[in-house]
Parts: C-alpha cells; sequence; structure tokens
C-alpha cells in the first residue's frame, strides 16, 4: 500500500464516518439523505482502493442509483419531511444498543491479525466473481436463483398491494 | 385493505404560464399527477371594452372590437358592424358582402392553423408543427397587410361596407394561395394526422359529450368536435354565405383529437368557400351611403356570426344617440371555457394543459 | 504509478475538458441551427458568422443575470445541486475512447463505470427539486426520480447483449470486437438503449421533467444566472456523453475507412445527436403514465428477449464459428428481422389515449 493510497484511505475514513454522523444527527431528513448517498460514494472509494473495481461500481450503481433514489422518493412523498426527524424515548437505550455494537466491532477488530496476501490483487475482478458465483460444481447458482425468485415474488406482492382496484 | 392517506396539492397554473394562453390562471388541486378539482380564474386582461364601447360614435367602436378576439379580429369586425347593420337597416353592397366572407374565411384558415400549432406546442411537440403553420399564416398576414396596412388589428370593416376597396394585387396573390393551401394542409395531416404520440395524447382524452356540449352552451369546432351540427353559417345564414357550397365536418367523440381534425377540415372547407368567392366577387362599391355621423333609431339588435372560435354574437341597444347605449358580446371561448372543468377532472396535468389547448380561447375575449 | 502515468493523466484531464466544453459549444449552436432548420427557420445568424458565436452570447447574457435564491430554500442544497447535475456528465467521458489508446481510463469495468456514473446525475435533479422549494420543481423531481428508476432497467439489460457478445466490459474492447458496428448485430438493443437513453438524459419526447408546456421548467425553474448556465451547459454534457456512449456501443467506435479515427468518432457522435436532435423536433411529448408505460411495457419484455436471444446465439455461434467465416451473419439477419418483426407486433398491444382516472 503507497502512501498515495493511504492518504486516499484515511480521506475516504473520515467521510465516511463523517457523512454516516451526518446521517444521524441531522434533523432535516432530505439533507440526511444526501449525506448517505455521500456515505455510499465514499464506501465505493474504498473498495476502488482495495482493486474491488467491479464492487465499486456495482455499489454506486445499486446503492446511490437505486437505494438513495427511493429513499430520496420516500420523504418527497412525505409531507412531514419539513418537520425533521422527531426523537422519542427510545434515545437513551438504542445509545446503549449502538454503544455495545461499537465495542463489539472495535473489539473484533483490534483482536483479529490482519494477514495481507503476498499475491497481487487479480487484475479484471468481473470474471472472477462470476466463476465464483456461477462455477458448475462449488457456484452459487441455486442459493442466486432462490434469491432472485424471491425478489420477484417480494416485486409481485408490492404491485398486488398498491393496485388499484377496479369497482364493479 | 389499508387505505393509504394522500394529500392534495394546491398548484396555480398561470397567470403567468407558458401554455395558459395569455393570462389565464387555473387553480389546479392535485393528487398526485391526478387532478381532482380545478378552479379557472380568469378577468387578467379585463379593459371593460363593452363599457368603453358606450363613450365613443358607432364607428369608433370597430378598433375596439379588434383588440377581442386579437387572433380573428376582422371577424370580430364583421360581427359588430353587422348588429349595427341591422339596427340601423343599412343594406351593404354585394362586392363588400363577398369580400367580408373572404376575410372572414381567411381569418378562420390563419385563427385554425394557430390553434392547431398551440395545441401541439402544448403537447410538447418543440414549436415544430406551430413554425409550420406560421409559414401560412404569415402568408396571410401579408394579404390582410396588403388590404388594410395591418397584419394583427385591421380595423377593415365598416358599417355600411368596408373601409375601402381591395388594391389591385390581392385576389392574384389569394388566388395563388387558394391554389397551394389544399397541399399545405395534406402535409400537416401527413406529418400530425397519424403520429403515434399524437394519438395516444390526444385520443379519448378530455371528452367533452354531446349532452355536456349542448348544456354549456358551446359552439364552434368545440361543440361541433362533440357530434353536433351546428354553424351560424347554415343555421342562420348572414352576409351572402347560402351562396357558397361547403360542408361543416363534425367530430364523433369530441375528444382532443376530433377538436384538431374538425378545425383541419374546416381550414379545407373555408379554401373552397374562398375559391367560390374570388369567382363570383362582383364589381361595385364596397360602402353603403352611410351618414358620417350615424344615429341609429331608437331600439337593439343582436347579430351572430361563426367566428372561427364559435358563435361570436353582438347585442346593440340604441338610444338614438351617437354612441352605442348598450353593446355586449358573447364571446363563444369565455363560454367553450366554461365546459373545461368537467374536462379536465380526473385527467393528469399534461391532459389539462392539451384540453385546454384544443378549446382554444383567446383571453382578449374572455376577459373583454 | 510511475511519472508517464501522472503525464497520462493530466493530459487527459486537460483534452477531456476541452473536448467536453468545446463540444458543448458546438452542440449548443448545433441545435440551434438543426432545429431552426427542422422548423423552417435559420436558426441564430447575427452573432457572428452563421451565428457561431451565438452560445458565447447566450452564456455572457446569463452570467450578467442575478443571482436568486428564493426565500424558503434549502440553500446549500440548492447551491450545490448544478453542480451534482454537470460532474457525472464529465465522467462519464473518462472511459469514452477517442481512438485506440486515446482513453483516459481503458477500465475493466468501462461500461458498468458509464451505467453507474449515470445514476448519479439524477441526485443532482432531486437536490435541485427539493432545494428550491416549488411546486413546479418538486413534481419535476418526482417524475424524474420515477423516469429514471424506470428506464435504467432496460438500458441496462440492452447493453448486456453487447456484452454477451463482446465478453468484455471494457470500452476499447468492444470496440475492438465490432467487425459491423454492433448496431446491425443488436438492433433492438441499440433501439432500447437509445430511447432509453433519451429518457436518462430527459431530451424529448421524455423530457417530462422539465416540460415547458405544463411544469414551465421543472426543476430548474427557481434557478438564473450562474447557476442556470451550470445546469444548461450539463443538459447538453449528457447529450455528448451520451452520444459518445451509443457510439463507442453501437457505432464501432473509432473504427471507419480512410479517414482518421478521431474525425470518424466525431463524425459518429455528431450522427447521434443528430438523432436526438430529429427526435425533439418532431415529436410531442408523451404524458406520465404513457411514459413509465413504455419503459416497463414495451421496452423491458423487448430487452429480456434480446439477452436471451443473444446469450443463445452466443452459445450456438462458439459451436459454428468455423463455417461461418468467423462472422456470424445468419445471426446479423435473424436479428434485424426479428427486431422489427417484435417492434411491430408488440406495439400492438398498446391502446391509444385514454387515461382517466376516477377521482
Amino acid at each position: 500500500m503507497g502512501t498515495g493510497s493511504e492518504l486516499a484511505f484515511w480521506l475516504l475514513a473520515v467521510l465516511i464516518v463523517g457523512s454516516a454522523l451526518a446521517v444521524v444527527v441531522l434533523r432535516d431528513v432530505f439533507r440526511a439523505a444526501l449525506f448517505l448517498v455521500l456515505c455510499f460514494f465514499a464506501v465505493a472509494g474504498i473498495y476502488i482502493i482495495l482493486s474491488a473495481d467491479f464492487l465499486a461500481a456495482v455499489q454506486v450503481l445499486i446503492y446511490v442509483g437505486a437505494i438513495a433514489v427511493l429513499i430520496i422518493f420516500a420523504i418527497m412523498l412525505t409531507r412531514e419531511a419539513q418537520r425533521g426527524s422527531p426523537s422519542n424515548r427510545l434515545q437513551i437505550p438504542v445509545l446503549i444498543v449502538g454503544l455495545l455494537l461499537l465495542a463489539v466491532i472495535v473489539a473484533v477488530v483490534v483482536d483479529t491479525s490482519w494477514p495481507a496476501a503476498d499475491v497481487p490483487p487479480p487484475a479484471p475482478t468481473t470474471g472472477d466473481i462470476a466463476e465464483k458465483l456461477f462455477d458448475k460444481n462449488e457456484g452459487f447458482v441455486l442459493p442466486f436463483e432462490i434469491a432472485s425468485v424471491l425478489l420477484l415474488a417480494a416485486m409481485i406482492g408490492a404491485i398486488v398491494l398498491v393496485r388499484e382496484r377496479k369497482e364493479e | 385493505m389499508m387505505e393509504l392517506k394522500t394529500e392534495p396539492v394546491v398548484i396555480n397554473m398561470g397567470p403567468q404560464h407558458p401554455s395558459t394562453h395569455g393570462v389565464f390562471r387555473m387553480r389546479v388541486t392535485f393528487d398526485g399527477e391526478v387532478i381532482v378539482d380545478m378552479e379557472p380564474v380568469f378577468g387578467y386582461l379585463h379593459r371593460g371594452i363593452e363599457k368603453l364601447a358606450e363613450e365613443r360614435t358607432y364607428t369608433q367602436v370597430i378598433p375596439l372590437t379588434d383588440r377581442l378576439d386579437y387572433v380573428a379580429s376582422m371577424t370580430n369586425n364583421h360581427a359588430y358592424v353587422l348588429a349595427v347593420e341591422r339596427l340601423a337597416g343599412i343594406t351593404v353592397p354585394e362586392r363588400a358582402e363577398y369580400l367580408r366572407v373572404i376575410m372572414d374565411e381567411m381569418m378562420r384558415i390563419s385563427s385554425h392553423l394557430l390553434a392547431v400549432g398551440f395545441l401541439l406546442n402544448d403537447m410538447g411537440a418543440f414549436f415544430t408543427p406551430l413554425m409550420y403553420m406560421f409559414r401560412e399564416r404569415e402568408k396571410l398576414l401579408d394579404l390582410f397587410e396588403m388590404v388594410c396596412g395591418q397584419r394583427l388589428t385591421y380595423n377593415y370593416m365598416r358599417i355600411g361596407g368596408l373601409s375601402h376597396d381591395i388594391p389591385p394585387e390581392f385576389l392574384p396573390a389569394l388566388n395563388r394561395f387558394v391554389q397551394e393551401m389544399p397541399h399545405f394542409i395534406d402535409e400537416y395531416d401527413q406529418l400530425l394526422a397519424e403520429n403515434e404520440i399524437l394519438l395516444a395524447r390526444t385520443k379519448g382524452v378530455g371528452v367533452l359529450s354531446r349532452e355536456l356540449a349542448i348544456n354549456a352552451s358551446a359552439s364552434g369546432p368545440v361543440l361541433r368536435a362533440s357530434g353536433v351540427s351546428w354553424d351560424i353559417r347554415k343555421a342562420d345564414p348572414y352576409s351572402v354565405y347560402d351562396r357558397f357550397k361547403f360542408q361543416v365536418p363534425i367530430g364523433t367523440a369530441g375528444d382532443i383529437y376530433d377538436r384538431y381534425w374538425v378545425r383541419i377540415q374546416e381550414m379545407r372547407h373555408s379554401v373552397r368557400i374562398l375559391e367560390q368567392a374570388i369567382k363570383g366577387l362582383p364589381s361595385g362599391e364596397v360602402m353603403a351611403k352611410v351618414p358620417p355621423l350615424l344615429r341609429p333609431p331608437q331600439g337593439e339588435a343582436y347579430a351572430h356570426i361563426e367566428s372561427p372560435r364559435g358563435e361570436l354574437g353582438f347585442y346593440v341597444v340604441s338610444d338614438n344617440s351617437i354612441a352605442p347605449y348598450r353593446l355586449h358580446i358573447r364571446a363563444p371561448t369565455f363560454i367553450n371555457l366554461t365546459t373545461l372543468r368537467d374536462l379536465v377532472i380526473g385527467w393528469k396535468l399534461a391532459d389539462a394543459v392539451a384540453v385546454f389547448g384544443s378549446i382554444d380561447i383567446v383571453l382578449g375575449e374572455v376577459d373583454r | 504509478m510511475n511519472g508517464w502515468d501522472w503525464i497520462h493523466w493530466l493530459i487527459f484531464v486537460v483534452v477531456i475538458l476541452g473536448f467536453a466544453l468545446s463540444m458543448i459549444i458546438v452542440f449548443i449552436w448545433t441545435e440551434r441551427k438543426v432545429i431552426g432548420r427542422f422548423q423552417l427557420r435559420r436558426g441564430p445568424n447575427r452573432v457572428g458568422p452563421m451565428g457561431v458565436l451565438q452560445a458565447f452570447a447566450d452564456f455572457i447574457k446569463v452570467l450578467t443575470k442575478e443571482d436568486i435564491v428564493p426565500a424558503k430554500a434549502d440553500r446549500w442544497v440548492h447551491l450545490l445541486a448544478p453542480i451534482v447535475a454537470f460532474v457525472p456528465a464529465l465522467l462519464v467521458l473518462a472511459v469514452v475512447p477517442f481512438r485506440d489508446g486515446s482513453i483516459l481510463a481503458d477500465l475493466n469495468i468501462g461500461i458498468l463505470y458509464v451505467v453507474a456514473i449515470g445514476a448519479l446525475g439524477v441526485v443532482g435533479i432531486f437536490m435541485a427539486g427539493w432545494g428550491s422549494n416549488n411546486k413546479y420543481s418538486l413534481i419535476s423531481a418526482m417524475r424524474t426520480a420515477a423516469q429514471v428508476v424506470s428506464y435504467e432497467v432496460p438500458v441496462v439489460l440492452s447493453i448486456v447483449g453487447v456484452i454477451l457478445i463482446t465478453g468484455s466490459l471494457s470500452m476499447v474492447t468492444i470496440v475492438h470486437e465490432q467487425q459491423v458496428p454492433f448496431i446491425l448485430l443488436q438492433p433492438l438493443g441499440f433501439l432500447i438503449f437509445f430511447l432509453g437513453t433519451t429518457a436518462e438524459i430527459n431530451r424529448s419526447p421524455f423530457d417530462l421533467l422539465e416540460a415547458e408546456s405544463e411544469i414551465v421548467a421543472g426543476f430548474h425553474i427557481e434557478y438564473s444566472g450562474m447557476k442556470f448556465a451550470l445546469f444548461y451547459l450539463g443538459e447538453y454534457a449528457h447529450a455528448v456523453a451520451a452520444s459518445a456512449v451509443i457510439t463507442t456501443l453501437f457505432l464501432s467506435g473509432w473504427k471507419g475507412p480512410v479517414l482518421p479515427p478521431v474525425l470518424w468518432f466525431l463524425i459518429k457522435v455528431g450522427f447521434v445527436f443528430w438523432l436526438f436532435l430529429w427526435m425533439r423536433s418532431t415529436l410531442p411529448r408523451l404524458r406520465v403514465d404513457q411514459l413509465m408505460g413504455f419503459a416497463w411495457k414495451f421496452l423491458l419484455p423487448l430487452a429480456l428477449f434480446n439477452v436471451f436471444l443473444t446469450g443463445a446465439e452466443v452459445l450456438l455461434w462458439e459451436e459454428k464459428m468455423a463455417s461461418w467465416g468467423n462472422f456470424p451473419w445468419p445471426f446479423l439477419f435473424l436479428n434485424l428481422a426479428l427486431a422489427g418483426g417484435l417492434i411491430v407486433l408488440w406495439s400492438k398491444f398498446f391502446r391509444l389515449g385514454g387515461g382517466r382516472v376516477e377521482v
């Protein structure tokens, strides 16, 4: 890891943590959603540093292009968005749970020894990912298909729920 | 089933909106993109023309009528002078009558060109149809300029005839126009009538039922598109319209497409009337003997004509003075506009604009 | 990363910026001139010879306008929106090869990068729509959301056909693999991609988000001065980027006989842009529900069919490669015929007009 990528890592790390905090803290829901976009984008940057370019592109495509857009869409449909995110009495329990989770993650991160591979990262990752995913013997074709069927079912379910019934 | 609660949004469309054709305002209540309520607001262009007329001599009112339906101002002149002539019992020379018919039909073509062009523009065709329509309208305006030196507010007709005869170069130029116009109308048909997007946007959209059209007292192409054959030129012929052979195109469905189609067809028949009028144009005077300061006998008169937008009527009351005691204008687009609310409810924002364009109003006439 | 790499990057960043900005200016002029011709007008002809300086005149005019921020607007969001909307268009050009080897970065995920970056522009439009605190711009933002999410699906699926044939996501490889332009091998894919891109860069007849006659100017209704100029430039930058991507994917990029490659590339980009202009100057706008129906009921099934067909053909081709002289001639004609037939047949399913909702 050169100094350039190290610098980039720290910049991105600060950006991710900062924007993630902003998502939680900001009262303006729309701005919070925008910071979420920034957060997703910075995570994609981390992937690029890790030479996982395919993953980075997919991260931007799915999280920024689809999920964030849907969140913003939902916010725009809500009239209460102007009032900001209200707080309730679960604030303190949530804080405790959050801190606990943080403690666990920090403990794991500190405890793990991080081995660095000697092999340089494979250049085009796309083909390798595809082979891992769809290999005839060790692939995950069946889980993949099941997941797609599940998503399809969810989609049809959503359409059925919101569909207008024609009155006879 | 869970009820999803939604809240309507109120949007003011206009008076400064690119497709409200002037300063009309629609106060629209939306549920998403669907219109649940619409309240038309007009009067932004009110100049009190009916009241102003009471302060002017009968001849001085003619330029005021130009400012009503400024897209077809000559027809306003015609309707007004017709009413006054009826009141004063003046017979107009035959040549003047023929020329009035020629002017009316030219006016109808030029007005329908604008109507169709702007309808397409409202549906999002980026000015191209409008510019094609302008190409022919420009020729018509040149002809008008030849006749009376004006391109928008003509002030050409006079009580008892016309302000002056046509110049000698007018008829050949009009002949040329009449020769080539059918081809241009064919071209519009070719470009527009089977355009998939146009059909998708207009067929079955904004349907004005026959009953509603009659009950609302709609007139002109809006009424005829709904399948009612009512044209003052046929139903109560004025001027010399009873001497010409022409048909009144009527629609069937009463949707935007039919209103568009009726206008296109009317242009064809107007061209036919023009042809016949040029052939039959007699020579002679264009002005009857009318005293310079007209004092019509006490009484009242109503005259209506088929303006490009419908039944345009002038009601004049005289108290034997030099100015009308009362002038009232039956503005066709004002009455056609009353159907707008029924036409747009349940449709989407984009349809409202198209429906509004297909009714083809001119604010100068609506607000007077 | 060594010194040469840095120089390469520096040069190409400058080249791409120069290319993008000069193309934007050329495109603005072309659009005005070409649409003028379509509309029986002359187009701009006062500023400079044949009006070539019109874009600069516009720019100076826009710069001297007062910069307005609406009273209740979300100030920062309002301010940042034009930038967020403009930048992705430039980013896309980073992976477009101008000729063999002339490319900022030959990413091996090139086309995926294009799609991913293309999805970013919508965030800027959202910010403008929300930050302006105007109902028209909010409606426009909602329309954009629906439109972009819907049209991205058929667009990505239509690219899959190209990827299946070339077996690579890299833009340079895609151009190299095109013995004939892919528009011939993938006519359906080209049409879907072209129409979908038209919708994504919001050009007529899919320009619902700024529908002049309905919601006045849509998302940029409250913008003036430099911020408006950035949106205006952004629209053309997106058009440049989209034309360049279509050229690379379906019109065999820089390839062509006689003329130098860069010139071929520019000619093709200009041609694609001319197609956009042709559509803009002749077609009325679709309604919002028809727009969505077109994406989901027309483009999506055809795109799925195209993926299936291309997959089958690629498998078959591998077996028969030798006997067909290294090129799948039968598929070329089969695909062209199928594309024509399917489009005609599928369009029969659509009922024109109507669409009233009981309220």
